[in-house]
């Protein structure tokens, strides 16, 4: 029996231990309104730590810079609180971190770059009525589930595959260097799934043929030359790719190791190719890339200070997605400016309501949520690698350098 | 039919008497009625660990059945979770069939499949590394199958709907109910309840003797295949239904939460941890190692002072938790439980 | 006893398994090779200079997986340990590369080459300080636990230093040729050498050095040799050691190709697990005959089944190998 006590012991003590969680953090309520909470879940390890950590970043340097301009004014000044939320890279723990971050007073979240994590993330916003700014998380599907409580400030998948072809088209004429056919390679998946169909009904719409799709495995990718060369065997106009990071690093370098006469390789909604460290890693394959994505607004003088002052802080070029980390603390600090509480209901209903001039991301207007909670100004602009940096180069009215097209990839 | 014919392999751990499986029941409701106060210690913040560590313990507690009584070591347990989970969810999603007769379903589901794959592999007479590696293949392929299949939503996975009001027929709740925690602690406290049923059981003891050697057995009679069968359709069905309930608490599920490896290893750490092979090990493992990265993290969101300039390095709570894990295995060879009972012997 | 469970028992075999050639059996996969390639360029209903490039990159991956299986089968043929650390240790010897050639500006090969030593030297102490402790008892759930817990370390470590940013080397070559209307990348044809030449190195070392016929006694027997005066512990930790020296060099040579994160080893793991069991336990000619047969395998199924598809194929064939070829392509027979 001795030994059955002991082990009851062991039990009881890690119970302790469980609810010495956060029992400190669990007093800041929500009747003072000195600070106002607002929780972040982000992969901060696993193998997505790293762009994790630069959105988390991005979203501390929002509250310091809200703070320092005098917290929100419409509660006497109230200062912003942080708290930072690990979701590992996983569903159920990015869920458990949102319990956790609400039950320690956060009004408002955002999050989580991940699209699985984000669902669960949603179910407990919606669940615990507090207001959940997605930040970045590509999937249709996370509005489709009807939820009140989640707004998302990025463009999602198939309304950037269907302004991705469109930016195409618009390109070839302005050019005079029309585009009658595309290859497409994408990531297996949702994402890659759904960017390539509405790319592929908007791009028939406009008369461009879609020469032949190829998938790939996203988990085990380490050479993309047979993809590529199978793209190129029906000699298209353009190769358009849609990926993440590490594997579209490797379709650019495969279409650049081989000889063909394609006008471009264009990304559309691509991990690597607007990414600042994409120029020095694919080298001379990346030359002219073209991508068509969501990007913070390089024309924006404001998204340059914030850019600056963030390089100089953590040593690191701020990426798009932290600057929407940013962008996201800001549309909650504005609901809260304009409900004038921190209620969580409320906040709600003011950002539901709210239209926010001068957004840091290149959109085509305030950012502002429709009925299922997508931002509906939120759209692509087209950007392109020239002298080893990523430049953005169509609308006209986004655009830092001159378009070059045809691109001399592969050349 | 008392124990006394079972055949007596060497190692085989001596036969308690009939008032052995008593205590331990005894014992067993002593520990889930003090667990069953856990919600409202709790502060709310911790409940979803807390839930999390159930779903763990039940799925440690079904491997345990299978690798630790059984002796096959199941590095694919995932196949089983990942089964009930995607049950639960396809069935409520497509058919509006209530969970509780899709755990049932999917427990079955589960064990056939876990049937067929034992029974190829034990024909075929694999054992120890080439055992676990084939069970990790199969977990591997339905990982991949269900990102390939389109009534599972590929790898979009599938939502639970949520319901506008509570419903115990679909087993859903407010988030903060404590029924989210007393649910899981009955099932556990019920796989539990088999566990020592099972090893007090005529099959239990076989398939144990099977387990420290199997010749031997056969050579007195038992008819190894069956026994072994039998042990791994209960631990399949048991860790079936710790996915049936993570798709209705989680109200989601995906390739990954399914059949992801570190399912597999989620169901395998708790039990070593604890004790493999016995019959607390399961638990005091998951009550260990459930909160423990939690309780890391924690630490290191507040450090003390003279660790300050830690706070905010990503990666360092995960990398103490490995460590603490390696330290675990190496310095308590028969786990926590297993090292405390051998210290009391002594 | 390490290989404790395996169903080959190589201890009688003249042949000694670690570095059997096996002629026949390499004419049996050569021949189905042949007929199944032959059938997919008659039958494939795809263009053959496609099915050339697919095949010459399938041959190129192999390579690489040859490459990172190479020391694995020795540390599970030997020490009969499931290493989940091998994708980690393969990360880390990446890591060490990019860290001397960014901050002593070494060229690459001569970074690879200082990685030997330091990687055998991490194996070792592995070993010697943390897996010989659990070598008493025959399990395998807790050497599997202890590299599990040690690739979650290594990955999260790397991570506390580096970042998770994407990172990335200079190679001084580049460039591609072409085999037979394909292409072929330079850097991924030294891979494929290196496989050759590692495979060459370890069966050298085993065939010729004291060591080596010191590992080779042990895997043998470990009691036997033990009782004849060997350093039983001593010798398991130079094979962890020499596997890990291995991993050094597959780490050096993929770099150029890879995008260096904490995670960028991990999807070769499962992969190398499949291919030292199908080579046979210990068999370094397996490892890289497995290696280049998954590669092709995965590579030229993908014309027919995209994406993830391909794998399937690749794990169905691994559990029918389990099921009835268990001692693998160059295993010794029972």
């Amino acid at each position: 029996m001795k030994r059955k006590a002991l082990s009851a012991a062991v039990l009881a003590a890690s119970l302790v231990g469980l609810s010495a969680c956060s029992s400190d953090s669990a007093e800041s309520g929500s009747d003072s309104v000195e600070t106002v909470t607002i929780g972040s879940v982000h992969p901060l390890s696993g193998s997505l730590a790293g762009v994790g950590g630069l959105m988390n970043d991005g979203a501390k340097m929002a509250v310091e810079d809200i703070n320092a301009a005098g917290g929100i004014e419409s509660l006497g000044g109230a200062q912003l609180e942080l708290l930072d939320g690990d979701s590992q890279g996983e569903a159920q723990v990015g869920q458990s971190e949102a319990q956790r971050l609400i039950s320690g007073g956060a009004v408002a979240l955002v999050g989580t770059y991940q699209s699985d994590v984000t669902q669960n993330v949603a179910s407990v916003a919606e669940r615990s009525k507090v207001p959940f700014v997605i930040d970045v998380a590509v999937d249709d599907k996370i509005l489709e589930q009807g939820y009140k409580n989640t707004f998302r400030i990025q463009p999602d998948a198939s309304s950037m595959g269907q302004a991705g072809a469109q930016a195409l088209v618009a390109m070839g004429e302005e050019t005079g260097e029309p585009i009658d056919s595309a290859a497409y390679i994408h990531i297996e998946g949702a994402f890659g799934d759904s960017v390539f169909a509405a790319f592929k009904e908007e791009a028939e719409k406009q008369g461009i043929t879609i020469t032949k799709e190829i998938t790939y495995s996203g988990s085990n990718f380490s050479d993309a030359t047979t993809q590529v060369s199978e793209a190129l065997a029906g000699n298209p106009d353009i190769i358009a790719v849609t990926g993440y990071y590490p594997d579209n690093l490797l379709v650019a370098k495969a279409v650049g190791s081989m000889a063909n006469d394609t006008k471009a390789v264009f990304g559309i909604a691509s991990g690597a190719f607007d990414d600042t460290s994409f120029p020095a890693a694919a080298g001379d394959a990346g030359t002219e890339v073209l991508s068509a994505n969501y990007h913070y607004s390089a024309t924006s003088d404001r998204a340059a200070d914030i850019r600056a002052r963030f390089e100089e802080k953590y040593g690191k070029p701020m990426e798009t997605a932290s600057m929407l980390s940013y962008q996201a603390v800001e549309v909650i600090a504005e609901g809260l400016e304009e409900s004038g509480s921190d209620d969580p209901e409320e906040l709600r209903d003011a950002i539901a309501g709210l239209s926010l001039e001068d957004p840091l991301l290149a959109f085509d207007g305030p950012i502002q949520f429709g009925e299922d909670g997508q931002n509906e100004n939120a759209t692509v602009i087209v950007m392109q690698v020239l002298d080893g940096k990523v430049e953005q180069v169509f609308p006209q009215q986004f655009a830092t350098a001159e378009l070059v097209f045809p691109a001399g990839s592969g050349n | 039919m008392t124990a006394t014919d079972a055949p007596a392999a060497p190692q085989a751990p001596k036969l308690r008497p009939a008032n052995g499986a008593k205590r331990q029941y005894t014992f067993l409701l002593i520990v889930i009625a003090a667990l069953f106060f856990v919600p409202y210690i709790l502060p709310d913040s911790a409940q979803p660990v807390a839930v999390r560590t159930l779903i763990f313990a039940i799925m440690a507690v079904g491997w345990n059945l299978m690798s630790g009584f059984g002796g096959m070591f199941s590095f694919g347990h995932a196949v089983f979770f990942g089964v009930g989970a995607y049950t639960d969810a396809y069935l409520l999603t497509a058919f509006g069939v209530s969970p509780w007769l899709s755990m049932i379903i999917g427990a079955v589901l589960a064990a056939g499949v876990g049937l067929t794959i034992a029974y190829f592999c034990l024909r075929y007479k694999l054992a120890g590394s080439y055992f676990a590696l084939a069970t990790f293949a199969f977990a591997q392929m339905f990982y991949l199958l269900s990102q390939n299949l389109g009534f599972l939503n590929k790898t979009d996975g599938i939502n639970v709907p949520l319901l506008p009001e509570e419903s115990w027929a679909m087993l859903q709740f407010d988030q903060d109910s404590k029924f989210y925690f007393w649910i899981p602690l009955v099932i556990l406290g019920l796989a539990m309840a088999v566990t020592i049923y099972f090893a007090h059981s005529r099959a239990g003891q076989f398939a144990q003797a099977i387990r420290d050697d199997a010749t031997a057995a056969e050579s007195l009679g038992i008819k190894v295949m069956k026994y072994r069968l039998i042990t791994v359709a209960m631990s399949c069905a048991i860790t079936a239904v710790a996915g049936a309930y993570y798709s209705q608490y989680y109200l989601f599920v995906g390739p990954e939460q399914a059949f992801g490896i570190h399912v597999s290893t989620d169901a395998i750490i708790p039990a070593v941890i604890g004790g493999i092979g016995t019959i607390w090990g399961p638990l005091i493992g998951a009550a260990v190692v459930g909160p423990l990265s939690e309780l890391i993290a924690h630490l290191l969101r507040n450090p003390p002072e003279f660790l300050e300039f830690l706070q905010g390095t990503s990666g360092l709570d995960v990398a103490v938790y490995a460590a603490l894990l390696i330290v675990i295995v190496i310095f308590l060879p028969k786990g926590i439980y297993g090292t405390i009972r051998e210290r009391m012997r002594k | 006893m390490a290989i404790t469970e395996a169903p080959a028992a190589p201890a009688a075999d003249k042949r000694n398994p670690l570095t059997a050639g096996g002629t026949r059996i390499t004419l049996i996969i050569g021949g189905i090779a042949v007929v199944g390639l032959a059938l997919v360029y008659l039958l494939g209903d795809r263009e053959p200079a496609l099915i050339t490039q697919y095949l010459v990159s399938g041959l190129l991956l192999g390579g690489v997986y040859a490459l990172v299986s190479l020391g694995l089968t020795l540390i599970f043929g030997v020490l009969g340990i499931v290493n989940f650390a091998q994708g980690a240790m393969l990360t880390l010897s990446m890591y060490l590369v990019y860290v001397l050639q960014s901050s002593l500006g070494l060229n690459l090969y001569v970074a690879v080459v200082l990685t030997i030593p330091l990687l055998f030297g991490f194996g070792w102490l592995v070993q010697s300080m943390l897996l010989n402790r659990l070598t008493e008892d025959a399990s395998h759930d807790r050497p599997l636990l202890v590299t599990l817990g040690l690739s979650l370390l290594i990955v999260n470590v790397l991570l506390m230093i580096f970042g998770g940013r994407p990172k990335s080397v200079d190679a001084p070559v580049s460039g591609s040729i072409e085999i037979l209307g394909a292409l072929a990348d330079t850097q991924r044809i030294i891979a494929f050498g290196g496989a050759v030449l590692v495979a060459a190195a370890l069966t050298l070392v085993l065939r010729k050095t004291s060591m080596g016929l010191a590992i080779r006694a042990v895997a043998a027997n470990g009691t036997g040799a033990s009782l004849v005066g060997v350093n039983v512990r001593r010798v398991y930790a130079m094979t962890f050691g020499l596997g890990a020296a291995s991993v050094a060099v597959a780490g050096g040579l993929i770099t150029p190709f890879t995008t260096l994160v904490p995670t960028a080893g991990e999807q070769f793991t499962t992969l190398a697990f499949v291919i030292v069991v199908l080579g046979g336990l210990g068999s370094i000619p397996g490892a890289l005959v497995g290696g280049l047969f998954i590669g092709v395998l995965q590579t030229v199924g993908s014309l027919y089944l995209p994406g993830s598809g391909s794998l399937i194929l690749v794990f169905g064939i691994f559990v029918l190998i389990l099921f009835l070829r268990p001692q693998g392509l160059f295993g010794a027979k029972q």
